[in-house]
């Protein structure tokens, strides 16, 4: 093993070491991943219900998808086809994209970390449920369907 | 080397859709070359770890400027594997991918520029945060370019109206 390391330069490790190293910093971002995988895409039902209004931004008579998307953002697109589908499957349900690349303070206001990141407001423009990364059809519809029916 | 804000200027050429997979196999390769860093570092060949490491940086400033279609490894997975494989389901925009090479290049470049300072262990360090990226992209999808682009952007470093316009 390595015991004897100075600030600037190794012991240098043998084969087997490396090879272990190698082993968990492999082991360490496919944990990683697989964290990061779960959080995407789950709804978080909103308990400080916060009322939404941004200039320009016309809100569904009866409730809103509301993107947050970048340009650099492939899944970006992908959401937006699944929100922009569901919107047109449901009377007087709205999407609205908002691309924060130029209005980073819409990021800052509504805690933006990750695009895309969805918000579904209620008829009022109240935050009722948030989606963070790449959104499910079943998910969307069904936090959907819970905001109609309040 | 500057952070890479240069690749929102791509020409409206390369802005028709690449294969998703393309990207995701040059990262794999990327991973797997910066393992071979950290192992040659971690060995005490230090020397040949150093010149791998410059190879990735030349490589990522290469995709960085010329677009991620023109990557060497990208260009390989269209004449090689691509036509092995079934046709994708969607195309993706290859801007994303672009400046993500330029976030490696950041990296890289970092660890490199360290190693005259504190030894191999910068090339250690800048590698595992590299080869974490690459893997996570080639794996798992995930877009890290994504989130650091916004967080600059919400940082006001990038994004601002008409600040790369030509």
């Amino acid at each position: 093993m390595t015991s004897h390391q100075s600030p600037t330069t190794f012991a240098h490790m043998d084969a087997g070491t490396v090879a272990l190293v190698l082993a968990g910093l492999v082991l360490a971002a496919t944990g990683l991943g697989v964290l990061h995988r779960a959080t995407q895409g789950r709804a978080r039902t909103v308990a400080d219900s916060r009322t939404v209004s941004i200039a320009g931004v016309a809100l569904g008579d009866r409730a809103t998808l509301l993107q947050f998307s970048t340009e650099v953002c492939a899944p970006c697109k992908a959401t937006a086809r699944v929100l922009d589908d569901v919107a047109a499957r449901t009377p007087d349900v709205a999407h609205v994209d908002l691309d924060v690349t130029h209005r980073p303070e819409l990021a800052s206001r509504y805690r933006v970390l990750q695009t895309p990141t969805t918000l579904i407001l209620d008829r009022d423009g109240v935050v009722r449920a948030r989606i963070g990364g790449a959104v499910r059809r079943d998910v969307v519809v069904a936090e959907l369907e819970k905001v109609l029916a309040a | 080397m500057t952070a890479p804000h240069a690749s929102s200027t791509a020409a409206p050429a390369l802005r028709t859709g690449i294969d998703p997979r393309g990207p995701r196999f040059t990262a794999g390769v990327t991973a797997v070359l910066f393992l071979v860093v950290i192992a040659l570092a971690l060995l005490g060949l230090d020397t040949a770890a150093l010149a791998l490491a410059i190879v990735n940086a030349l490589v990522f400033l290469w995709a960085a400027i010329a677009g991620v279609q023109r990557h060497p490894y990208g260009v390989f997975f269209r004449r090689v594997v691509r036509p092995r494989l079934a046709p994708p389901a969607e195309l993706e925009d290859p801007v994303p991918p672009t400046f993500a090479q330029g976030v490696g290049l950041f990296v890289t470049v970092l660890g490199i520029a360290l190693f005259f300072v504190v030894g191999p262990i910068a090339l250690v360090v800048a590698g595992a945060a590299a080869f974490v990226a690459a893997f996570l992209n080639a794996v798992f999808a995930y877009c890290l370019g994504c989130q650091i682009y916004l967080l600059l952007a919400r940082a006001g470093i990038l994004g601002k109206r008409g600040a790369t316009a030509a």
